[in-house]
């Protein structure tokens, strides 16, 4: 929501190039990219329905092959 | 190297963006500070938000003529709308009594005379719906072209400028009644 009134006192000043470059991070802006693209990679030991999975697979070939 | 190999090379790897950003992050940050009020920290914000969705979505940029700032001024509009449309507090915006005058001016030399104060035009723009009052932000308060303005809404110069003098005839309508 907005909404527009006069300034009476002073013309707006636009910020100098050194304030604009404090804001101005090109790794930040990429380490944000990373985060949004990449997968996180989690260790398949932490991540339990998974490892339960590979247990049940594993267990059901151990049975399939003994007999 | 050009601009549109720098943009294939960084359609390829995201690390050639960063020559992209480094020329217009100026430009972007001032066009969203003006928008928003002067608030330098949301500034900030907006301004890497617009340049994650374009380095997110370069791949999607076709080359039709424009100039890349426009595509980038395209998504930063957008972001400009989805802040005010997230903060719950009504954010005031100042305009100088120069950019009223002149869209007064502007208007008259377009045969639409404006006589009222200050006041009542800005009341009448805070009336507005969102598009009509981003239009009149956009050609009068932040003094961009038509062409510009056109190349943002993806519509020919002269139906921008249609749409923008219409809406000054309504408001003039609407003054009357």
């Amino acid at each position: 929501m907005r909404e527009f009134k006069e300034n009476k006192d002073k013309n707006t000043e636009l910020p100098s190039d050194s304030v604009i470059n404090k804001y101005k991070d090109f790794s930040r802006l990429h380490a944000n990219y990373d985060k949004v693209t990449k997968r996180p990679k989690k260790p398949i030991y932490k991540d339990p329905k998974l490892f339960i999975l590979l247990l049940l697979i594993l267990l059901l070939c151990i049975v399939f092959f003994s007999e | 190297m050009d601009e549109a190999e720098i943009i294939e090379k960084a359609k390829l790897d995201r690390k050639h963006f960063g020559i992209l950003y480094d020329k217009y992050f100026t430009l972007i940050f001032r066009f969203v500070f003006k928008r928003l009020g002067c608030d330098e920290q949301t500034t900030g914000d907006v301004t890497q938000q617009t340049f994650l969705k374009a380095m997110l979505n370069i791949d999607k940029y076709t080359d039709r003529g424009l100039p890349f700032s426009s595509w980038l001024y395209r998504i930063a509009h957008n972001e400009v709308n989805l802040h005010f449309r997230d903060v719950k507090k009504k954010k005031e915006i100042g305009i100088d009594a120069s950019d009223l005058h002149n869209l007064k001016n502007e208007s008259s030399e377009e045969n639409i005379p404006i006589s009222k104060s200050n006041e009542e035009l800005i009341k009448a723009i805070n009336n507005l719906d969102l598009e009509n009052s981003n239009l009149i932000e956009l050609r009068f308060f932040l003094k961009m072209s038509f062409k510009e303005i056109a190349d943002i809404y993806n519509i020919s110069e002269a139906s921008c400028k249609m749409k923008t003098y219409r809406i000054l005839e309504k408001m003039n309508k609407n003054w009357g009644k």
